[in-house]
């Protein structure tokens, strides 16, 4: 049987927790049940090979231009394709290699804003997106890949 | 207490593909992120994005979890990563230098350790005492509200004589311990470190 001090404890357990739970935003709780949506998406997944930004990567850029350079430069590579991203100061751009047309899908936790990719691969997104976003490039030829979520 | 069945059966369902478990997912371990973020003292804006960061990571490694009652801990550690990498992307952008060049790159494991334990013991306690029939739940949140009621006021509100709060009390608690979702958690002390909450 519990004494009056273990009660004392429980309750100040309880109130700990219970604490712990109002402290959080709704705007939180939401964020993460809002990630569930991508639960299941049936594209191949292309993983980020090189980043500029990258303390790994950066010797290799030094290496290749003669001064750093500002912009961002970002590649993921699937099986099928790899996406080439720069980030300008208002757009991203890039290309799809090997190039094909189709259409490249920006998603963001807010939603899906669609953008043509051409014959050569080549493709612009203005404004830069929220981050964290992720792309989803449907190629005519069926080819569909998704990039890892992108925090610029 | 690792191997917690609900979270198994929680992780197990949301990998299969019900909404449901993945929101109560989110609902118990949403305070363990948020805690860590507030460790770090991140800004609304930072913590959004690592928020974010995190549960789009747990999405895709639903079915990829080797331990699903590993999940807090698996989510502490992704936490502090993710906390690092802002901390260290904002630290860039002040050109305050680009390493990181102090102790805050080292994981503390006594702190994340203590944060999980934390998080497990909360979700349980906050599901016990959802658990219990209504009136009991209203009578103890009046008990644990911050400032606390007086048993006048609890008396006025819940209309039962200040006499026999003191008992109520005490069966509210007994109940909260035998509930199903304390059971899991053994013999336990109480006292340990809730200002990490």
């Amino acid at each position: 049987m519990p004494d009056g001090r273990d009660d004392e404890e429980l309750l100040a357990a309880l109130g700990g927790a219970v604490k712990a739970r109002q402290a959080v935003p709704d705007w939180f709780v939401e964020t993460g049940k809002n990630a569930y949506a991508w639960h299941d998406i049936d594209a191949e997944l292309a993983q980020l090979t090189y980043d500029s930004d990258s303390d790994a990567d950066r010797g290799v850029a030094a290496a290749v231009r003669s001064e750093a350079a500002s912009i961002r430069a970002l590649t993921f590579t699937s099986a099928r394709l790899s996406v080439e991203l720069e980030v300008a100061s208002d757009s991203l751009v890039g290309q799809i290699i090997p190039p094909r047309a189709g259409t490249l899908e920006v998603h963001t936790t807010a939603g899906v804003t669609s953008w043509p990719v051409d014959e050569i691969g080549c493709f612009a997104v203005t404004p830069i997106p929220a981050s964290p976003f992720r792309l989803r490039c449907r190629m005519e030829d069926g080819t569909d890949v998704l990039t890892g979520w992108i925090t610029l | 207490m690792r191997d917690d069945p609900t979270v198994v059966a929680l992780v197990n369902r949301a990998a299969r593909g019900d909404p449901a478990a993945w929101n109560e997912i989110v609902e118990r371990y949403a305070p363990l992120v948020w805690a860590i973020c507030t460790r770090f003292q991140l800004s609304t804006h930072d913590r959004e994005d690592v928020g974010q960061n995190v549960w789009l990571l747990l999405v895709e490694q639903l079915g990829k979890l080797r331990e699903p009652a590993a999940l807090p801990g698996w989510l502490a550690t992704t936490t502090h990563r993710e906390c690092l990498r802002v901390v260290t992307a904002a630290r860039k952008s002040e050109r305050l230098g680009t390493e990181l060049d102090d102790a805050s790159q080292f994981v503390d494991n006594t702190i994340i350790d203590e944060e999980i334990l934390m998080a497990e013991r909360n979700a349980a306690l906050r599901a016990a005492l959802a658990e219990l029939p209504p009136r009991y739940q209203q009578l103890l949140a009046m008990l644990i509200s911050d400032p606390p009621y007086s048993y006048a006021e609890i008396s006025a509100t819940l209309q039962i004589p200040v006499g026999s709060i003191g008992p109520q009390r005490a069966r509210c608690l007994e109940r909260l311990r035998k509930s199903s979702a304390l059971a899991g958690l053994g013999d336990v002390s109480w006292t340990e470190g809730n200002e990490h909450a």
